[in-house]
């Protein structure tokens, strides 16, 4: 601006001085020297101005650039938050060669050994997620589970394990659910509704090296369960960091019309309706530790889910788990869990087949709440133990070394039927011990190999119905994996 | 009956989550001045940005027109309120507030 100033002052003095002594009659002589050295300064001046003339325009020009960058960073900004939906990948390809030793046959009646030296079977899934709004999130996995070549279904295929046990290439819905925060709430208050996380909770996560994937501990719960479930956020008034309460309700068992799309039949089967409350926190002074103290109640246990005739009784579950991460900078993690169920039938039984006899005729047996009359009360339990060492090799991007240990008693059942443990390991009534070599390969790929022993002491496993009998089968699985996940 | 507790339950709650703003009616009288059809601006809406791009807006003072002799700073904020609930991204979009 001064610049600008000058110029014009000092050209405003050329111009004026010629006129005004050309005015009162007198005559400038000057030097040539003088006035071509005044003509060049002139001349510079005259590029000055026209150079910074030049400079505004373009400083003009860079000012509207600027705003239409903005605008398209607007609309760019814009259009990429309301894409909300990211999806993610796992591919899992495993083989297994597996042994059962000393299994009764129930048509011949005889112990005999069952075995498949190798035994493939392939997982997809795909994740999705969305931030739907401030306080709103979106998760959902569809999955694809299938053994090779396999064209037949799985008999107990049921609504707990649909996207968990091998079927065909079809896509199963393994989870749909939202987060909402509600935002005016005294309480910290949180709303999950729809197919829930209720599938490979903790420990699990140390074994399937990734992060927690359901808020139920697995001993207690492992299935895929619709509900809704109602988290309340204790931390700032127990002072326990990562404390809440959740609240959750579902069903194990929806009785309906199949030939009415969806109205309930009325053939006087009651629902089975799961109630369960848990309390978790993070241990004081133990940071990434967790505690879970579990309840779970299920009214009107029926039969079969596959064709019910009958409600069979109650059940009321407890559990604790507790488990802690890299202990003391160690490199250890570490997990117990114990789980207790206690039945109340309600004195109803069903006939339900168990086999054939070797003429061919079903044997029908009967079947209560754990027990064949329905006429007692039940109790089992059980206990889950195990560790994991990451081994401080960074050459070898840090394997894992994990062991596992699980005993379930005589009448020990837990709603794990969609266990991702192909042989649902923790619904065993009897002894399991499980190894583990996690070897990650990069960020995205990692190969775990296992050997698993289940030694069966009763019958049953799995199950809620029937009178458990002594057995002596035994199991075992040596497995290679190699997992994908982006 | 423990069903029908449980709707209830939720119902109270859904309700008392909902709430809305009274910025409304300030952002259609001062903006709505020249941004309307016809106006001496283009015409916006809540939902033509994301909140925080709204947000980030304001902050870095890019409206091209000097509008503090007719906008209080107060009132500034029952704006960028409103447009912020009601932006692109927000559960209760504002398209056509000021009609297009």
């Amino acid at each position: 601006m001064k610049v600008r100033i000058k110029i014009f002052l000092l050209s405003a003095f050329f111009l004026m001085v010629p006129g005004m002594l050309q005015a009162s009659g007198q005559t400038v002589t000057l030097p040539v020297e003088d006035y071509r050295a005044i003509l060049q300064r002139l001349d510079a001046l005259q590029q000055r101005v026209d150079r910074l003339e030049k400079e505004k325009v373009e400083t003009r020009k860079l000012s509207k650039d600027i705003d239409e960058i903005y605008d398209t960073l607007d609309k760019v900004e814009t259009k990429t938050i309301e894409d909300k939906l990211n999806i993610g990948a796992e591919l899992r390809t495993r083989m297994d060669n597996f042994k059962v030793r000393d299994h009764r046959n129930m048509i011949t009646g005889k112990e005999e050994d069952l075995s498949n030296d190798n035994f493939w079977s392939n997982r997809f899934r795909l994740n999705l997620s969305a931030k739907v709004i401030k306080g709103l999130d979106f998760h959902g996995r569809l999955t694809v589970y299938k053994n090779w070549a396999d064209s037949d279904r799985y008999v107990m295929y049921s609504d707990p394990n649909r996207a968990h046990v091998p079927d065909d290439t079809t896509l199963k819905l393994d989870r749909a659910y939202i987060d909402w925060v509600l935002p005016h709430s005294p309480v910290p208050v949180a709303l999950t509704i729809g197919r829930h996380p209720s599938t490979e909770g903790p420990p699990l996560e140390f074994k399937e090296n990734r992060k927690r994937q359901s808020t139920y501990p697995a001993l207690l719960f492992d299935g895929e369960a619709d509900g809704i479930v109602m988290t309340f956020g204790l931390e700032r008034y127990l002072g326990l960091k990562n404390s809440g309460l959740r609240l959750a309700y579902g069903k194990g068992y929806q009785s309906d019309d199949d030939k009415d799309i969806y109205l309930d039949e009325r053939g006087g089967i009651d629902d089975l309706d799961v109630f369960a409350a848990f309390f978790e926190t993070e241990l004081p002074r133990i940071p990434g530790s967790l505690l879970v103290l579990s309840y779970v109640r299920g009214d009107n246990f029926v039969d079969t889910p596959l064709g019910a005739t009958r409600n069979l009784g109650d059940m009321d579950l407890f559990g604790i788990h507790v488990q802690a991460t890299n202990v003391v900078d160690s490199g250890l993690d570490l997990f117990l869990s114990w789980g207790l169920n206690n039945s109340h039938p309600n004195g109803k039984f069903a006939y339900m087949s168990v086999g054939k006899d070797p003429s061919g005729q079903a044997i029908n047996a009967p079947m209560g709440l754990l027990s064949s009359d329905g006429e007692h009360d039940r109790t089992g339990w059980a206990i889950y133990a195990g560790l994991r060492y990451t081994l401080p090799m960074a050459l070898l991007n840090n394997p894992k070394l994990g062991f596992e240990f699980n005993h379930g008693s005589k009448y020990w059942f837990s709603f794990t039927q969609g266990s991702t443990e192909i042989f649902n390991k923790l619904a065993s009534r009897g002894d399991v011990y499980d190894f583990y070599y996690i070897q990650p390969v990069n960020r995205y790929l990692f190969l775990r190999t296992g050997y698993t022993w289940i030694d069966y002491d009763y019958s049953g496993s799995g199950w809620h119905i029937g009178q458990p009998f002594r057995i002596d089968d035994k199991f075992s699985d040596f497995y290679v994996l190699i997992d994908c996940r982006f | 009956m423990k069903s029908i507790v449980i709707l209830s339950l939720l119902f109270v709650l859904v309700a008392g989550s909902v709430s809305w703003s009274a910025g409304r009616d300030l952002f259609v009288a001062k903006c709505g001045e020249c941004h309307k059809k016809g106006g001496s601006a283009v015409v916006i809406n809540p939902a033509d940005k994301a909140a925080v791009v709204w947000k980030k807006y304001f902050k870095r003072r890019r409206h091209p027109v000097d509008f503090s002799s007719s906008i209080s700073d107060g009132q500034l904020e029952e704006i960028l309120k409103y447009l912020e609930e009601h932006a692109a991204d927000s559960d209760q979009p504002a398209e056509a507030v000021i009609p297009k």
